[in-house]
C-alpha cells in the first residue's frame, strides 16, 4: 500500500490542474487576413449525408454551409442577406418573391450558375422521392401538394423568368418562407446532380469550399478545399477545413490543447469550468447562442398527462435552479416555449416557474390530493419516464424524479439507447413521459410553435408535436402568425401563443444549454454563427512554425503523447 | 486432509486474514452505514452539496467523501451499493455453485451420454464471451433489477466450476470407499450427497470465493456499459461511470468507487487463494 501512496497523490494533483498553454499567433497586432493553411474540427459525433436536400443533423450544418450557397442566407447576426441572388423583390400582395441571380457564379465543376438551376435544384429537393426531412417547410409553395404527390411533373410555383431570375410564387402569403428559403434544403447544386436524388452522387454546389475527390471518409473524417471559383474574390483564406469524427471527448480536448485542432465546440461543463476559471485562456472562448430549449415532454393523450391539472402541476413542481445547478456553466433555467436566441423570447415572461404550494394544488385539483407530510395520495400509477443512455437526461431524470415525487407523482426510470428512444419518444401512444428536446432550424418562433405544439405536426411517427397536444385556439395563433406579414403583429400572435404553451403545459419548461466554442488564438476571424454553428467562411490561420513542429511530435509517441507526458512532469493536467 | 487443519491454515495465512477482515468490514459497512447516516442515497442535497463555485461539493465534515454530481452523499450512495454489489455477487456465485456442482456431479458420476451432453452445453457455454452474453441477456430482459442481473450472472456463471468438479468427481468415484458403498447397495443421492459431494466441495468452496469477485466485476461492468441496474439506485459501476467525466473537477466521484470495486475484488481473491492454499493437498500438512 505505501508504495500505491505516490502514485495516488499523483493522479488527485493530475486531475485538478490546468490546461496546456494556448498557442500565441504569430502575428497579433496584424488583422490582415493570411491565405492558406488547413483548419482542423472535429466532433464525437458522425455525420449522416451532405446531400442540402436530405441532411437533417446538426453537426452537418457546418460543412454543408461551406459546400453549397444559398439565393438567400443568414448573416453572422441572423439577419437574412442575399447570397447567390444580388437581389430580391417581394411581390406588394407577398405572395411572389423574385430573385436577381450575380451573373459568373461558378459551380465546383466549373459550370455557370443559371435560373434553370435554381428550378432543377428546389424540385430535386422537394421531389417524392427524395428522403428530404424538411420537404413540409416549403408546404406554401404554389403545387407543392400535386409536385410531391406525384401529380405533376414540375413544381408550378417555381418559374424560370430569364437566364438570371427566378420567381417562386406562394399559394397564400407565409411570414416565414425567407427564414425556411435560407436554410439548406432548397440550395443549388451542381448539374451532375441531375434533377432526381442519389445517395452516390458527389456533393457539388457554389459554395466557399468542395469536396475533392476520396474528401468523405463515412464516418471518419471529411476534407474539404477550397473552391477557387468561388463568387466572393479573395475567400475563402483557408486551404481546407479538415473534420475528424467519432473522436472520443477527452482525446479531442487533448488533441485541441496540443494544437493538433484548431477549435472546439464539445467542452464538458468540467471542462468549460477550467476553461473559464484560466486567465490564459478565458479570452479564447466564445459562447454559441441559446438556441436550444429542454423540457419534461407530458403526452397529452396517456394518463395522467390527458389532465391539464396534473401538467400544470409538473411544471410548477420543477425547481428550475436545481437542474442548471447540475451543469451550472451552460444551462440556464426557461420558463417559457423560446430559448433567448429566437426572436420573440420575452426575458420578462414567467410562463412556468416554481411554486411548489401551486403545484399541489393543481394536483387537488386533479383529482389526485397528496400530502408531503405523511406521503399519502397523489396518482396511483408509476409513470414510466424513458431516458437515453449516459446523456444529460441521466442526471435531469433523477431530478426530476425527486422533484415529481414531492407532489405524489412517482417515475420509474427506462434507459434506453439512442435508436430506442428515437422509435419511442417520436411515436404516438408509446411514452408518457420524456425530455427529448429541440434546438433551433431557423430564428424565427415558428420553427418552435408549429413543430411543436400545432395539431398539423402530429404524426404516428416521428411525430416533432411529441406531446402530441391539441389546442384549437393555439392552432389558430399559429396559422394566423404564419400568413401575418406586419412584423409587430405577428410577434402579438406568438406571445399569445407562448402564454397558452406555457398555461396548457405540454412541456414543463426546464432549461436553455449554451455551447461554447474555443479557438487557439492563432485562429482568426472566427466566431460561432447563429444559425449555422460555425462561420468559416472568413477564418485564416496565424499560426506560429514551432507550433506546428510541436504538434508533429506525435510522429514519434501518438498523438500528443510527448507533450502530455512533458506537461505532467512540470505539473500540467493530466487525468 | 481434516477440516480444522485447513482452518488452521485459513487463519495462518495473513493474506486470508486481511481479506477476510476487509470482507467484514465491507459487510458491516454495506449493512450499517446507511442506517447511522444522516444522508439518504436516493435524495439531492441542494443546500449543502453544492459548492459556491458550482458542482458537488468535496469531501469534509458534512459529505465525508463529497457530493456526486447531482448532489447526493457519495459515501452513503457507496454503501447502498455495496448492498447490491454484495447482495448480487453473493447470491448469483450460490446460484452458480449449486447449478455448476449439480451439473459437475452428474457428468463425472453417470459418464456416458449425460457428460457428453451435459458437457458440449458447457462447451457451448464458454464459446461465447461471458460479458456480451449477460449484456444480451440482460438488454433482452428491458428494465434490470438486482434480481435479474442476479440470475442472469448466476445462470451464465456456472460452466468454469461445473467442468473443475466433474474433473474432481472422476477422481472420486473410482475411489474404494465409493465402490464400497455401491457395493453395500447404498443409494445413488446418498453416494452423490453424501460421498462425492464432501469430496469436491474444497474446489467448490475456492471457486465459490473466486466468483464472488468475479461477479462484483461483472456487476460493475454491466451498470458502467448502461446495461445493469437502473439509476437513481446507486451500483458501483454506474457511479464510476458518472465519475469519469467530471474527474477533473470532482474526482471523488471516480476514486470512490473504483477503489470501493478494486478492495473488495482484492478482499474476495486474497481469501479465495488463502483456501485453495489450505484445502489443496499438495500444500505442506495439507492431509
Amino acid at each position: 500500500m505505501r508504495r500505491l501512496a505516490p502514485l495516488v497523490a499523483g493522479a488527485l494533483v493530475a486531475c485538478g490542474t490546468p490546461f496546456a498553454p494556448p498557442i500565441a499567433a504569430e502575428h497579433p497586432t496584424d488583422a490582415t487576413p493570411r491565405r492558406g493553411g488547413t483548419l482542423h474540427l472535429a466532433s464525437f459525433a458522425d455525420i449522416r449525408a451532405l446531400d442540402p436536400a436530405v441532411a437533417s443533423d446538426d453537426l452537418a450544418a457546418t460543412p454543408i454551409e461551406a459546400l453549397f450557397a444559398g439565393l438567400v442566407d443568414y448573416d453572422a447576426s441572423a439577419q437574412i442577406v442575399p447570397d447567390l441572388a444580388r437581389r430580391f423583390e417581394v411581390s406588394p400582395d407577398g405572395l411572389v418573391y423574385r430573385f436577381f441571380l450575380r451573373e459568373g457564379v461558378r459551380f465546383h465543376d466549373g459550370s455557370e450558375l443559371l435560373a434553370a438551376d435554381v428550378k432543377r435544384s428546389i424540385e430535386r429537393a422537394l421531389h417524392p422521392t427524395t428522403p428530404n426531412p424538411a420537404a413540409s417547410l416549403y408546404d406554401t409553395i404554389a403545387g407543392f401538394e400535386a409536385f410531391t404527390g406525384g401529380k405533376a411533373e414540375h413544381l408550378d410555383g417555381v418559374a424560370v423568368e430569364g437566364r438570371y431570375v427566378v420567381a417562386i410564387r406562394l399559394k397564400e402569403t407565409d411570414a416565414r418562407f425567407l427564414s425556411v428559403l435560407a436554410l439548406h434544403p432548397l440550395r443549388p447544386v451542381c448539374p451532375s446532380a441531375g434533377d432526381r436524388y442519389d445517395d452516390a452522387w458527389v456533393p457539388c454546389g457554389a459554395g466557399p469550399y468542395r469536396l475533392p475527390p476520396g474528401g468523405w471518409d463515412r464516418g471518419r473524417s471529411l476534407l474539404l478545399t477550397r473552391h477557387e471559383g468561388y463568387f466572393r474574390p479573395g475567400l475563402p483564406h483557408l486551404d481546407a477545413l479538415q473534420w475528424t469524427f467519432s473522436m472520443n471527448r477527452a482525446a479531442e480536448l487533448y488533441a485541441f490543447e496540443d494544437g493538433d485542432l484548431d477549435l472546439t465546440h464539445d467542452l464538458g461543463d468540467a471542462d468549460l469550468q477550467a476553461l473559464r476559471a484560466d486567465p490564459r485562456w478565458a479570452p479564447f472562448l466564445s459562447p454559441e447562442p441559446d438556441r436550444t430549449i429542454d423540457g419534461e415532454v407530458m403526452n397529452t393523450e396517456i394518463p395522467p398527462f390527458d389532465r391539464v391539472e396534473v401538467r400544470r402541476a409538473v411544471a410548477a413542481a420543477i425547481d428550475r435552479e436545481h437542474y442548471r445547478a447540475y451543469k451550472p456553466e451552460s444551462l440556464s433555467p426557461a420558463s417559457q416555449a423560446l430559448p433567448p436566441a429566437v426572436p420573440g423570447y420575452d426575458p420578462h415572461f414567467d410562463g412556468q416557474r416554481y411554486d411548489y404550494a401551486a403545484a399541489l394544488a393543481h394536483m387537488a385539483k386533479a383529482g389526485y390530493p397528496y400530502d408531503p407530510a405523511t406521503g399519502q395520495g397523489g396518482y396511483p400509477g408509476v409513470i414510466p419516464y424513458y431516458l437515453v443512455r449516459q446523456g444529460s437526461t441521466e442526471y435531469t431524470a433523477q431530478i426530476l424524479q425527486q422533484e415529481l415525487a414531492k407532489i405524489g407523482l412517482r417515475l420509474e426510470l427506462h434507459l434506453v439507447s439512442w435508436p430506442t428512444f428515437l422509435s419511442l419518444a417520436y411515436t404516438r401512444h408509446a411514452v408518457a413521459m420524456a425530455s427529448p428536446g429541440w434546438a433551433m432550424d431557423y430564428p424565427d418562433p415558428s420553427d418552435f410553435f408549429e413543430a411543436l405544439f400545432s395539431s398539423k405536426a402530429i404524426r404516428g411517427e416521428q411525430s416533432t408535436n411529441t406531446a402530441f397536444f391539441k389546442d384549437p385556439h393555439l392552432d389558430d395563433l399559429i396559422e394566423r402568425a404564419r400568413h401575418e406579414l406586419d412584423p409587430g403583429r405577428r410577434m402579438a400572435l406568438f406571445t399569445e401563443a407562448n402564454h397558452v404553451v406555457c398555461d396548457e403545459a405540454p412541456w414543463a419548461f426546464t432549461v436553455t444549454q449554451r455551447f461554447e466554442d474555443v479557438a487557439q488564438p492563432y485562429v482568426r476571424g472566427f466566431r460561432p454563427h447563429p444559425v449555422w454553428t460555425f462561420q468559416t467562411a472568413d477564418t485564416w490561420l496565424d499560426r506560429p512554425p514551432r507550433a506546428r513542429r510541436e504538434a508533429l511530435g506525435l510522429l514519434w509517441g501518438g498523438r500528443g503523447v510527448p507533450d502530455r507526458w512533458l506537461a505532467s512532469v512540470r505539473g500540467g493536467r493530466g487525468w | 486432509m481434516s477440516d480444522e487443519g485447513a482452518l488452521l491454515r485459513v487463519r495462518q495465512s495473513r493474506s486470508a486474514v486481511a481479506g477476510l477482515g476487509l470482507i467484514a468490514a465491507l459487510v458491516v459497512f454495506a449493512i450499517a452505514f446507511p442506517w447511522v447516516s444522516t444522508h439518504d442515497p436516493w435524495t439531492s442535497d441542494f443546500a449543502r452539496g453544492v459548492a459556491p463555485s458550482g458542482g458537488p461539493v468535496g469531501p469534509g465534515r458534512d459529505f465525508l467523501l463529497g457530493a456526486d454530481r447531482i448532489f447526493r452523499d457519495e459515501l452513503v450512495r457507496l454503501a447502498y451499493g455495496a448492498r447490491i454489489s454484495l447482495f448480487v455477487a453473493l447470491s448469483a456465485t450460490l446460484l452458480s455453485s449449486v447449478v455448476g456442482a449439480a451439473v459437475g456431479i452428474a457428468s463425472g458420476y453417470f459418464g456416458g451420454k449425460t457428460d457428453f451432453v451435459l458437457m458440449r452445453v458447457v462447451d457451448v457455454g464458454l464459446a461465447f464471451p461471458f460479458l456480451l452474453l449477460v449484456m444480451a441477456i440482460g438488454a433482452a430482459l428491458g428494465r434490470t433489477t438486482p434480481w435479474t442481473i442476479m440470475v442472469v450472472l448466476g445462470l451464465t456463471g456456472w460452466l468454469g466450476s461445473a467442468r473443475v468438479v466433474r474433473a474432481k468427481t472422476l477422481q472420486v468415484r473410482g475411489a474404494d470407499f465409493v465402490v464400497a458403498s455401491r457395493a453395500l447397495g447404498q443409494t445413488t443421492p446418498r453416494i452423490l450427497l453424501g460421498h462425492i459431494l464432501p469430496n469436491v466441495a474444497g474446489p467448490i468452496i475456492v471457486l465459490a470465493t473466486l466468483s464472488v469477485a468475479q461477479m462484483i466485476v461483472a456487476e460493475s461492468v454491466l451498470s458502467y456499459l448502461g446495461a445493469g441496474i437502473a439509476p437513481p439506485t446507486p451500483t458501483w459501476g454506474h457511479m464510476l461511470l458518472e465519475g469519469q467525466d467530471y474527474v477533473a473537477v470532482a474526482p471523488w466521484t471516480l476514486l470512490a468507487p473504483a477503489a470501493a470495486i478494486l478492495g473488495s475484488v482484492v478482499a474476495f481473491n486474497l481469501v479465495g487463494e488463502g483456501l485453495r492454499d489450505a484445502l489443496d493437498p499438495r500444500t505442506p500438512d495439507g492431509g
